[in-house]
């Protein structure tokens, strides 16, 4: 089997006398879409941060390709940080080709690239417009295109979607989904679970520096919600020690299956007792309801 | 790729300074305001040396009378006068018009003023009468002593050379003393205007929040070294536009700005002094860049970052207060305590290289603290800026910044 191309073990950082990640462990693997899921503060940013080597992690072992990251190494590296920000005061063609051959490419190539992407983006006419000139989601935009400048191998971004609107979210999906399909590793730290749910492949959560669920979309969603049965039927749905009604209604019913109880067996009661299944869907609890309910709890205690 | 991207960085931070508009209306006030006051200077001198020269050759009207015996008839007549028998007509044929101007020659004109007796020709027109009058007793006098010679001697027109021993040595004395002081005024230029933009140099990643991109890009060091040296070639670019039109005037029209004539010819270049001054000069810009960039990393704002910067121009300032000392007695011990203090140290040591009064012994000492300051410094900085620029908005624990030592990048 390959090597995870994102390798971190037992990584804990400390801040002070306060522990902000206990014992994280986890793998990327090259070509997929990762999520990184986790409410605001559980230490999302801060692994981030320790695996790009901007913080020194407390303890573990964070790798990228096998080693720790350095940035002189030239590793085709894009990375969207939370804490966003450009050159302000410079213009837009300047700031990314200066991104551009920072990252290795040629003077000429970082131009042409650069216009060809704001091009794409609708920000042709920006070129020589000051940073500080254009709008919030301009700027957002131009943080993109920085970021995925020289075609990326891993790919590492931090609330992306944060401060786009629905259609540049869209635009923005469309510039994730070409970075995946041109083999980039993608690390996306959202809370927009219809994107996780969309995207990723696996996904690990994060709650007070402690990995509360790690897999794939399938298996977390397997973890912490039990699947839900819904049914069809012409007749009351009797009551049984293989599932809890969830929502009586007299027509569809919600089932909540009890723990050991199987979904063909669910069936063949409801078939024997007569209620006149017309159908029978089972349904995965969503990656949005998981992360209510796993963080929920926090959130009343702390008051939000 | 370390080489790649310093180059990267120069350009960047060098284009964008220099490509600045208002880089060039700062660098370029001061310039302009010098050959604003140059050419004022130079058609005032121009506007009064030929009025001068028109009142000194002026042809008047005028009668004088001499008790001195320096004024013969020729020299009066070479001016258009004519001698007066009579004083108080003299006055009169003046007030009435008659004759432009009446002088009056005393006996001592050393000692007693020469009277002058004119019809109002304006202001400016009436300077003629003194000039012209003055001119005339000049002439008579020259022509008393009847020598060019003993004339121009006189009048002090006499050329000096020296040769000032030291140590059995011919010393170069002022000649020698000026081209390593040279390096001091270069340092005070960098600090002065490069200073603020040291200080700022990081800043302006932590306030536009760039600095995870860039960490994430390139070393830290290589940023911190690529700002350095764009300062240094900014700093060129300033000093540049500063010396350039002061060389043009002094070359082309010193005579016109009454400019003291310094013959360069007679500058002396000790090699030992230039050597050591340029590395003083290295090595305290290093001190100072270091130290100034440090602070930037540490703060959060331009704001308080410019409470840090009065302090660093202080230090350079102070060992002016005792540079009488320093001249005088170079070996005193506020002297010597500001010639090993790192901040005082340039300063001091670089006037006491050009007085030759720092013994090879004591520059290599300095020399040796400064670029080790210098280096620390500067290692410090890119540690801070790596600490420091991440916390954005909040200032950096030192403490904290200095404890996570092992394998930085940096």
């Amino acid at each position: 089997m390959a090597e995870p191309l994102v390798h971190i073990t037992n990584f804990r950082m400390d801040f002070g006398d306060k522990t902000v990640v206990c014992d994280l462990s986890f793998d990327v693997n090259a070509g997929e879409t990762f999520g990184f899921l986790g409410s605001n503060g559980s230490g999302k940013t801060t692994t981030l941060r320790a695996l790009l080597g901007i913080y020194r992690p407390t303890g573990g072992v964070l790798h990228i390709d096998g080693k720790v990251f350095e940035p002189r190494d030239g590793a085709r590296l894009g990375y969207l940080p939370e804490e966003r920000g450009l050159y302000k005061k410079e213009p837009v063609l300047e700031v990314m080709e200066y991104f551009g051959r920072l990252k290795g490419l040629s003077r000429a190539d970082a131009v042409s690239w650069s216009r060809t992407y704001l091009d794409r983006v609708g920000l042709a006419d920006k070129a020589a417009t000051r940073l500080d000139k254009l709008s919030g989601g301009q700027q957002q935009k131009i943080q993109l295109g920085v970021t995925i400048m020289n075609t990326p191998e891993l790919l590492i971004l931090d609330e992306p979607t944060q401060g786009f609107d629905p259609v540049n979210r869209r635009l923005l999906m469309d510039l994730i989904d070409e970075q995946k399909r041109d083999g980039a590793t993608v690390i996306m730290v959202t809370h927009q679970m219809d994107e996780v749910e969309r995207l990723c492949d696996r996904v690990i959560l994060l709650k007070d520096g402690v990995a509360a669920a790690y897999g794939t979309v399938e298996e977390v969603q397997d973890t912490f919600g039990a699947t839900t049965i819904r049914v069809d039927c012409s007749r009351e749905v009797p009551a049984s020690e293989l599932y809890d009604v969830v929502s009586p209604d007299s027509n569809s019913v919600i089932l909540a299956p009890r723990p050991g109880a199987d979904a063909a067996e669910i069936l063949r009661g409801l078939v024997t007792s007569g209620v006149g299944v017309r159908s029978f869907t089972t349904e995965r609890t969503s990656l949005e309801e998981i992360f209510i309910r796993v963080y929920g709890e926090q959130h009343e205690l702390a008051g939000v | 790729m370390a080489q790649h991207n310093l180059r990267t960085v120069i350009d960047f931070e060098f284009r964008r300074v220099v490509t600045k508009r208002r880089f060039w209306v700062a660098a370029l006030a001061a310039p302009l305001a010098i050959a604003l006051l140059f050419a004022v200077i130079f058609l005032s001198n121009q506007t009064t040396d030929q009025t001068s020269q028109a009142q000194k050759n002026a042809q008047l009207s005028f009668t004088y009378t001499d008790a001195s015996g320096l004024v013969t008839d020729a020299v009066a007549a070479e001016f258009g006068g004519t001698k007066a028998s009579n004083a108080a007509q003299a006055i009169l044929d003046v007030k009435a018009g008659a004759v432009q101007a009446y002088f009056a020659f005393p006996q001592n004109p050393t000692t007693q003023p020469v009277h002058v007796y004119g019809a109002d020709s304006g202001v400016f027109g009436n300077g003629k009468y003194s000039a012209v009058a003055r001119q005339i007793l000049v002439t008579g006098a020259q022509q008393k002593i009847g020598s060019p010679t003993l004339s121009a001697v006189a009048q002090g027109n006499i050329a000096i050379t020296e040769e000032i021993y030291k140590d059995g040595r011919l010393s170069s004395g002022l000649n020698g003393v000026i081209p390593p002081l040279l390096f001091l005024v270069i340092f005070y230029l960098s600090i002065i205007m490069l200073g603020n933009q040291m200080l700022n140099s990081t800043l302006e990643e932590k306030e536009n929040r760039v600095t995870e991109m860039i960490l994430t890009t390139m070393n830290p060091t290589t940023l911190i070294v690529g700002k350095v040296v764009s300062l240094f070639l900014v700093g060129l670019v300033q000093m540049s536009a500063f010396a350039v039109p002061v060389v043009v005037g002094y070359v082309f029209v010193r005579q016109n700005l009454n400019l003291p004539n310094l013959d360069l010819s007679h500058l002396s270049l000790d090699p030992q002094a230039m050597i050591v001054g340029f590395l003083l000069l290295v090595g305290g810009f290093l001190l100072f860049t270091g130290t100034l960039v440090a602070i930037g990393a540490v703060v959060p704002t331009v704001k308080e970052a410019g409470a840090f910067f009065a302090p660093m121009v202080i230090m350079i300032f102070i060992p002016f207060y005792v540079v009488s000392l320093i001249v005088s007695d170079p070996h005193a011990v506020i002297v010597e305590v500001m010639t090993y203090f790192p901040y005082t140290a340039p300063v001091t040591a670089m006037l006491r290289n050009g007085l030759g009064t720092l013994s090879l012994l004591e520059s290599s000492i300095v020399l040796v603290e400064l670029f080790g300051l210098g280096f620390l410094a500067l290692r410090v900085a890119v540690r801070l800026f790596r600490y420091g620029s991440i916390s954005y908005s909040s200032k950096l624990s030192l403490r904290t910044a200095l404890h996570r030592t092992g394998s930085d990048r940096g």
